[in-house]
């Protein structure tokens, strides 16, 4: 639980002024009987009209002076609860945030989603709460117990036997409703869960008309967060009931035996009406307590499954010993590696060498490691066996960050975010100039697309950049990796979507940048512009050269000349 | 970046208020037997709550000060007998309103999730997932905290309120006078203190799904975050989100902390005043002392009424936040689907007539597009990017409705057809593809849910998927992730044209279907597909020329318009 509760710990001192201010409330509240049986055995019983005056009076000035105590109180909660919140949802998105790869294979996207906004919103009520009426209810029953007690010990003995017992059975429904509510917001993952697939896949639910089928889904999630729900209520619910029962019994008991005290003269009138009193107050209180008990039930789940993600361990890394080279070839040595979770490893024992500014293409059939083999550059995996070095420095040893700022990359799905055009390429480089992010978008064969738009470079596109076609998100991608001027350029089949003669100007314009080049793609025609040529097959490097070497030598690559109508190597005039 | 789109001030409006209680009534009337029920059992748990303290305070006046034991017995029989029923009858109210509360809760988000899918695509383009989320998640959670307890309480605390001020006004009628004297001071308060809630819960609210928005974005993009070395601007950003739902919370909740303050101290108040008053009446043989405790006993349950109400009052209006935004997504339009229209089967003639379209104002993507394709053939799209291929293929599956123009079926206007059941008669491969959480066996019967699973692998070895899948751990059973991670690319779109050949349709549409797939793999699907697009009329984009060779009509678009039709040989080779 540390790492959630620990986060309280700077609102120690605001904490003990609430609950300060709580227990000032509270005094005014539990003297108030005591007084009133002052007024009515000192004022009324005696005839004293100035004692029920002043008792009186008194009564309304404590009610007064603990109002403002409880507007403060709620100023000051009502802060720490938000900060509370802020903190914890700051904790959040700093871990995750630098999450690696794998790690963030260990929760879904929609888990984590439900745990920093929910989860939050949970712990942050039971904080509030706790501080505006945590310690005010138990208190309330501990002193009307004690004040009950002290009016008359006998009578309020019963108290001694019920208040225990319903506060022991409250602590262990407490500890009960926690596993209930983890399985409610279990269920609260499936429901976000099946809302975010049905958003990132509306396009084909509606195309293959899924809705019926989706809405099953959705509803089969709904049931089941449903039932959960109404189960844990429904116990939570049942306490009151219970309660209240025994708490009732015990007063049909001072009742019974208030009548024996008050004929033996034990016992004055005023003082079975001030212990009835209490008692009433308890067991207000009580219900209260249910209530704190569920949301601290709740708050306890939550803050299991917050902790979850602060306890994942930050990956060791080798200290940092390697600066980035000023040049040198790009050497991938003996490299094993299987995906976080895969039983298979789709890389064994590759080994290439690319030169300094050269560019070298990766062919390969589906499947064979070609995207793995270029996420282990930027290292967003780490190899099992082998390294991955620049200039003969080991990129394990280097800082990610530095080693990242030198890398330009272009996924396989071209991946944009909500905003506008240009926020979109300074993604690269936060503080490229306009110039630098037009020169980029030339480069990426894309400026004149936007400046055709209504709004150019400032038009705004969707999530995902779902306004614009395929090959536009590839080259504004490509634009976001040209902008940052890198020194080491990964383009992982990322320009599938783009005609040829684009294509053609494109990987111009690339060959012309000063920086090591690595493209993975399915064209021949994209990769007889390479200086080097690797075919992959099945996660090793099967064969390299230029593509004059390789259509003569090699039959995989004279195969797949052949699939793209380009038998015997011959040049033939591509598309359009 | 900046994000627009959530510029949407949300001004608070008290009329929209008790419309949006009305809707949610309008649910819970779906459930009126059980409703009924609840309320029997509300109505007798107040007379029972009103009846416990009147019979404590007959006991103490007329039994306890007379000595009369045997109608004290009797009496605390009978109490004890309301005390039991209380309780039943307290079970039995909570143990229907939770199932009424959840049941109305879920028929809710059930609602909000058809409507999603009846809206029209361009809908969800320029909206962020996680902000959609945040409102089938966090805001009906908030209607849903509220239902469970709220009506229960408001209604009880009305009975509650009746029966204590006509018991009061039967046993002292200048007495209930002081006690009511509070209301107008309540009013007051109450007034002031939700006219400041009720529009900040709404911001929170607005706030919070902008966060939840936010992080949706951030942990899909999580590759390019890392990439770029972003993770500290996604931080700061999101910290900026998180002050503003931060500061929004706190004034929401310091302010509605306010409510139990200022009913505390009415409360005391009035016990005060009541002592004061009773005891000065008392003196002067005008009141009983037991008047004066049945009374302080009222006035608690007068107020504790009264507070409930306030109490829910502000709760209500946190939920009527979480609703608003629920509604909002259900009043927005729906789809021009053509519902009523005809279901007629295809033969596969389709007709594009002078066709215009665009996706935003001024900027046309088709303008007067024309072209007519037979029963069978096949037709290719080629062209720029961005020229408006997809665009076509949105328009053909009904995405989107054309501006100018008509499209038709079989002679059939497009908008005369079902949408759903034109695309129950297509099969897609789009060009995101789009896997979902689940087994590769359940992704590839996406496309025909009654298939059989030797279907189901036949159509996987057609698309040349089998190979792969079977060398997977579980082979069919292998768990896809969220996202579909954990395959490649490639063989993603290996699983969509499974999924296309599955569906078995009259019009095959294929938006760049084979771009991450290798060529010689692309051969051995292109076999398949041809068997498939025998006798089917089918429309492909792609920028691999061999894919299209084999084209009945190939079609070259730029700009928007046709720039040369007729077959491959006059479109493709003639360009040379």
């Amino acid at each position: 639980m540390n790492h959630v509760w620990v986060l309280l710990k700077p609102y120690r001192l605001r904490m003990a002024a609430a609950w300060g201010l709580m227990l000032l409330e509270l005094a005014v509240e539990l003297v108030l009987p005591v007084l009133m049986a002052k007024m009515i055995d000192d004022g009324i019983a005696a005839g004293e009209m100035n004692a029920i005056l002043f008792w009186g009076s008194i009564m309304v000035g404590l009610s007064l002076f603990s109002f403002s105590a409880g507007i403060t109180n709620s100023f000051i909660a009502a802060r720490i609860g938000q900060n509370y919140g802020f903190d914890i949802r700051k904790k959040l998105i700093e871990k995750v945030q630098f999450f690696s790869f794998g790690q963030y294979g260990y929760f879904d996207t929609s888990t984590l989603i439900t745990r920093m906004t929910n989860d939050v919103t949970q712990l942050q009520n039971a904080v509030f709460m706790s501080l505006r009426i945590m310690l005010r209810a138990p208190l309330m029953i501990l002193f009307g117990t004690m004040m009950a007690l002290f009016v008359h010990f006998k009578l309020a003995s019963v108290l001694l036997i019920t208040v225990p017992v319903m506060t022991i059975f409250m602590l262990f429904m407490m500890r009960k409703g926690a596993g209930m509510f983890q399985r409610v917001q279990l269920k609260l993952d499936r429901v976000n869960s099946v809302m975010r697939e049905n958003l990132t896949g509306i396009r084909l639910i509606r195309a293959f008309v899924r809705s019926g089928h989706e809405t099953a889904r959705f509803e089969r999630a709904g049931k089941a967060l449903m039932e959960n729900t109404i189960g844990v209520i429904r116990t939570f619910e049942s306490i009151v009931p219970i309660l209240m029962l025994v708490m009732n019994g015990g007063l049909l008991f001072i009742l019974w035996f208030g009548f024996a005290e008050l004929q033996s003269g034990t016992a004055t009138t005023g003082e079975i009406v001030a212990v009835i009193n209490y008692a009433a107050r308890i067991i207000i209180s009580l219900s209260i307590l249910t209530f704190i008990t569920l949301a601290f039930a709740r708050g306890r789940a939550s803050a299991a499954r917050v902790n979850e993600v602060l306890m994942v361990k930050e990956e060791q890394h080798p200290a940092v010993t390697e600066t980035y080279p000023a040049e040198g070839d790009l050497s991938l040595e003996e490299i094993t590696f299987t995906y976080p979770g895969g039983k298979t490893p789709v890389l064994h024992l590759l080994s290439m060498n690319i030169k300094s500014g050269s560019m070298a293409a990766v062919l390969g059939e589906t499947g064979s490691g070609k995207s793995a083999l270029l996420s282990l550059i930027p290292r967003l995996y780490e190899p099992e066996k082998g390294r991955v070095a620049i200039g003969g420095r080991d990129i394990s040893r280097m800082d990610v960050g530095l080693l990242r700022r030198h890398i330009g990359f272009v996924p396989q799905e071209s991946h944009l975010f909500t905003g506008s055009i240009i926020d979109n390429i300074r993604w690269g480089k936060k503080n490229a100039t306009d110039e630098e992010v037009m020169e980029a978008a030339q480069k990426a064969q894309i400026h004149e697309t936007i400046v055709s738009l209504p709004d150019g470079y400032h038009t705004v596109i969707g999530q995902k950049g779902v306004t614009l076609s395929g090959g536009q998100k590839q080259r504004l991608s490509i634009a976001r990796a040209l902008v940052r001027q890198p020194d080491i350029l990964l383009l992982d089949d990322s320009t599938s979507a783009l005609d040829v003669k684009t294509e053609a100007a494109l990987i111009e314009a690339i060959t012309a940048q000063p920086c090591t080049v690595v493209i993975v793609t399915q064209k021949i025609s994209t990769a007889e512009q390479a200086d080097c040529i690797f075919i992959m097959e099945d996660g090793r490097i099967a064969t390299s050269g230029t593509h004059g070497e390789l259509a003569r030598e090699n039959g995989l690559y004279r195969r797949l000349l052949e699939s793209q109508g380009r038998g015997g190597g011959i040049h033939e005039a591509s598309g359009q | 970046m900046k994000h627009p789109g959530n510029n949407r001030e949300t001004k608070p409006q008290i009329s929209n208020m008790s419309e949006t209680l009305k809707r949610i009534g309008r649910y819970l009337l779906k459930r009126k037997g059980k409703l009924v029920l609840t309320m029997i059992m509300v109505a007798l748990g107040s007379a029972l709550a009103l009846a416990g303290p009147f019979l404590t305070g007959k006991a103490i006046d007329d039994y306890m000060a007379s000595g009369n034991e045997r109608g004290l017995l009797l009496l605390l029989a009978g109490l004890a007998l309301v005390y039991v029923s209380y309780s039943a009858v307290s079970f039995l109210q909570n143990y229907w309103m939770v199932e009424i509360a959840q049941q109305t809760v879920y028929e809710l988000r059930d609602d909000l999730f058809r409507h999603f899918h009846t809206l029209p695509i361009s809908f969800f383009d320029k909206r962020r997932h996680g902000e959609l989320m945040s409102r089938v998640t966090n805001d009906i959670d908030n209607i849903s905290s509220t239902l469970n307890s709220s009506i229960i309480q408001v209604a009880s605390g009305l009975l509650t309120l009746t029966g204590s001020i006509v018991v009061m006004l039967y046993l002292s009628p200048l007495l209930t006078a002081v006690t009511l004297l509070i209301i107008p001071l309540m009013f007051g308060g109450m007034k002031w203190i939700t006219s400041r809630t009720g529009p900040r819960f709404k911001e929170q609210q607005r706030h919070l799904g902008d966060l939840n928005g936010f992080i949706e974005e951030a942990i899909s993009s999580r590759h390019i975050v890392k990439m770029f070395s972003r993770e500290e601007d996604i931080i700061e950003e999101f910290m900026e989100k998180n002050e503003r739902l931060r500061e929004a919370g706190y004034l929401a909740q310091a302010y509605s902390g306010f409510i139990p303050k200022l009913m505390n101290v009415l409360n005391n108040a009035g016990f005060a005043v009541i002592a004061l008053v009773g005891g000065v009446l008392a003196l002067n043989g005008q009141a009983t002392v037991g008047t004066i405790v049945i009374f302080t006993e009222y006035a608690r349950q007068f107020t504790r009424p009264l507070n409930d109400l306030a109490n829910q009052y502000n709760t209500m209006l946190s939920a009527v936040a979480g609703a608003e935004r629920v509604f909002d997504i259900m009043d927005t339009d729906e789809a021009v689907d053509g519902k009523k229209g005809q279901t007629p089967l295809l033969s596969g003639e389709v007709v594009f007539d002078d066709v215009s379209f665009s996706y935003e104002e001024g900027k046309k993507t088709l303008s007067h597009v024309s072209f007519h394709a037979l029963p069978g053939e096949m037709v290719a799209l080629i062209g720029p990017t961005g020229s408006g291929k997809t665009t076509i293929m949105n328009l053909l599956v009904r995405f989107y409705e054309p501006d100018g123009g008509k499209i038709l079926f079989d002679g059939i206007d497009s908008r005369d057809i079902s949408g759903a059941a034109l695309r129950s008669q297509m099969g897609f491969v789009l060009q995101d593809t789009v896997l979902f959480e689940g087994t590769m066996m359940e992704n590839i019967r996406y496309g025909r849910l009654d298939a059989t699973d030797e279907e189901v692998i036949e159509a996987a070895r057609q698309a040349n998927a089998h190979s792969f899948i079977e060398r997977m751990p579980d082979g069919y059973h292998s768990m896809l992730k969220q996202d579909g991670s954990g395959i490649s690319q490639g063989q993603r779109q290996l699983l969509a044209i499974a999924r296309a050949i599955l569906a078995d349709p009259v019009l095959l549409i294929l938006d760049e279907a084979t771009s991450s797939i290798d060529t010689i793999t692309e051969l051995h699907i292109q076999e398949a597909l041809g068997r498939l697009m025998k006798g089917r009329t089918s429309f492909v984009i792609a920028h691999r020329l061999n894919t299209i060779r084999r084209a009945d009509q190939v079609i070259r678009l730029k700009n928007g318009g046709i720039q040369a039709i007729g077959s491959y040989e006059e479109v493709v080779a003639a360009a040379r």
